[in-house]
């Protein structure tokens, strides 16, 4: 791989052991991949902000890093962390969860990150352009920032995303190239898609067929929603390793499915109708019992809107006794409910805020064999489909609207 | 003992030998494999339930939680990771994983390692010169 003579200095010491350690692992990356250079990032999304992602291994990897004073030379933004840090205890994390924890979060602050620890920063602040080139981790943002903005990024895992951070670099390669962008898969859309747990249900089934292959969709109504298609995003990157998705008429690299291939064939053409909505959606609920012991909406993290419809469901409502309902959101989204009241609503029925975390990278397995937890009940395709391996929790699989009544009954019916 | 050898593309360089686990899944390490004990946990996975601590993994490729570059080095750090990897095409979150964790990594074989390589065949990986020995049970 080229490198230029400031990046040779960067990688000989010189610049302090952080910064070499930092081209290391892009040089070594570049290799792999073939690229051809770096090219500079001013735009990082860092996932591995939580202990339970990061392990400990990760996070004494990054306090190491820390601990040498070197300051990013990206803005950069936090994934979830393992606790909401006001109501951790509430939730059921330990204080050695919470000590842990804050200790990670303050390593990446003192470097400079944002300490807004969200899988959503689209939604709070942080919004590439399109063709700008970042370097973003968590597969969900990933596959929003990539697709519904036209930003390119590659799939970022911990330790390049803060090494792209430190050193202002990517090597380029993969999604960054013109020719990685192109449609490979036509997926033709003619089931009615409602609500947004249906555009889940779809990148679901379609996830697992085109495995890492762009797919490009036809047929999705032109004013799909932000949520929608965070949640297609979402679970097209969790059955499937899909980074980047084109859909006709909606997003903004591609004008017709045609222009999406550049005159090449697709590899496959898949139909998604009525009966595959229906397939995908039994597919994602595992659990045997109607009886609910966690409800959760917020996978990837819930929009204002989002909370707006959840408030007013609960509205003069009381979740039952036996079952915790969790709502997950970033913390300054959180703040926004506040002044709308919705958090008032929620709270009141019963509702529990889970701010800066989630399930998926909070320590819910633990929580859920201390407190006897065995069932929960999601919108989210992407929580559906991990709650068994990473939450040890049987999911059921529906609309919020189904989610809220099955928190107030504390069963599924 | 006839040995196949299949040449293929470094990923991580060093040397790896012991018994293949094989899937044609694609695997997610964080969310999908339990780093306490390297056991498989994603629901309906072809080897849910299975452990690849010390073994040779032979899978399709990585997919899902970009956290799974921490979870595979964590592994590592622990000794319950796979001793080595062998992929169809190994995706960057893999790959930034098996770096941090010094896990050698071949990909792209000259023949299909899912249809060349059984579960329990011995397996040797030669990461620095892109090389995979299989001995057939």
């Amino acid at each position: 791989m080229y490198l230029t003579k400031e990046e040779e200095n960067m990688l000989s010491g010189n610049m302090g052991y952080a910064v070499q350690k930092s081209m290391e692992i892009l040089v070594t990356i570049g290799e792999i991949y073939n690229a051809e250079k770096t090219i500079p990032v001013s735009n990082v999304h860092m996932p591995g902000a939580s202990i339970v992602a990061a392990g400990d291994a990760g996070s004494a990897f990054v306090e190491e890093i820390a601990a040498t004073g070197v300051k990013f030379k990206a803005y950069t933004t936090l994934n979830p962390a393992a606790i909401d840090f006001e109501r951790w205890k509430e939730i059921g994390m330990t204080d050695e969860h919470a000590r842990k924890q804050k200790k990670l979060s303050h390593a990446y602050q003192s470097m400079g990150a944002i300490l807004n620890h969200t899988c959503t920063p689209y939604f709070t602040g942080n919004l590439p352009r399109i063709k700008q080139h970042v370097a973003w981790g968590e597969s969900s943002a990933i596959s929003f920032v990539n697709s519904v903005l036209g930003a390119r990024t590659n799939r970022e895992g911990g330790p390049s995303a803060l090494a792209s951070s430190i050193a202002g670099r990517t090597p380029l390669y993969g999604f960054h190239l013109e020719e990685n962008r192109k449609g490979r898969l036509l997926v033709r859309v003619s089931a009615r898609l409602a609500s947004v747990n249906d555009y889940g249900s779809l990148g679901y089934y379609v996830g697992r067929i085109c495995k890492g292959e762009n797919p490009v969709f036809t047929g999705i109504p032109t004013d799909v929603s932000i949520d929608q298609l965070k949640m297609l995003g979402a679970a097209l990157a969790s059955s499937g390793s899909v980074a980047l998705y084109h859909v006709e008429k909606v997003t903004p690299e591609i004008r017709s499915a045609d222009e999406a291939f550049k005159r090449e064939r697709p590899t496959e053409t898949l139909e998604f109708g009525k009966e595959e909505l229906k397939e995908a959606s039994e597919d994602l609920s595992k659990a045997q019992s109607g009886e609910i012991d966690v409800v959760c909406i917020g996978c990837p993290h819930n929009s204002i809107y989002e909370i707006r419809d959840i408030a007013e469901l609960l509205k003069s409502q009381k979740v039952h006794s036996n079952v915790r309902l969790w709502i997950c959101t970033a913390s300054s989204v959180k703040s926004l409910s506040d002044r709308m009241g919705y958090t008032r609503i929620i709270e009141r029925a019963g509702g529990i805020f889970m701010c800066d975390t989630c399930p998926f990278l909070a320590p819910v397995k633990e929580i859920a064999k201390r407190d006897g937890l065995k069932t929960l009940a999601t919108n989210s395709a992407k929580l559906a489909h991990y709650a068994r391996g990473q939450c040890n929790l049987y999911p059921h699989y529906g609309e919020s609207a189904k989610c809220i009544s099955a928190a107030i009954s504390g069963r599924w019916d | 003992m006839p040995e196949i050898v299949l040449k293929g593309h470094r990923v991580v360089k060093g040397k790896a030998e012991g018994e293949a686990i094989v899937t044609r899944d694609s695997i997610s390490f964080m969310g999908g494999v339990d780093p306490k004990n390297g056991i498989i946990t994603e629901s309906g996975a072809e080897l849910e339930g299975k452990t690849i601590s010390g073994k040779i993994l032979v899978f399709h490729s990585g997919k899902g939680s970009t956290g799974g570059s921490y979870m595979l080095y964590d592994m590592a750090k622990r000794g319950t990771g796979p001793k080595g990897i062998i992929n169809i095409r190994t995706d960057s979150v893999v790959a930034i994983g098996a770096v941090m964790g010094n896990i050698a990594t071949v990909d792209q074989l000259e023949k299909n390692p899912l249809e060349v390589i059984r579960t329990g065949d011995y397996v040797i990986i030669d990461g620095d010169a892109g090389i995979v020995r299989i001995r057939k049970t």
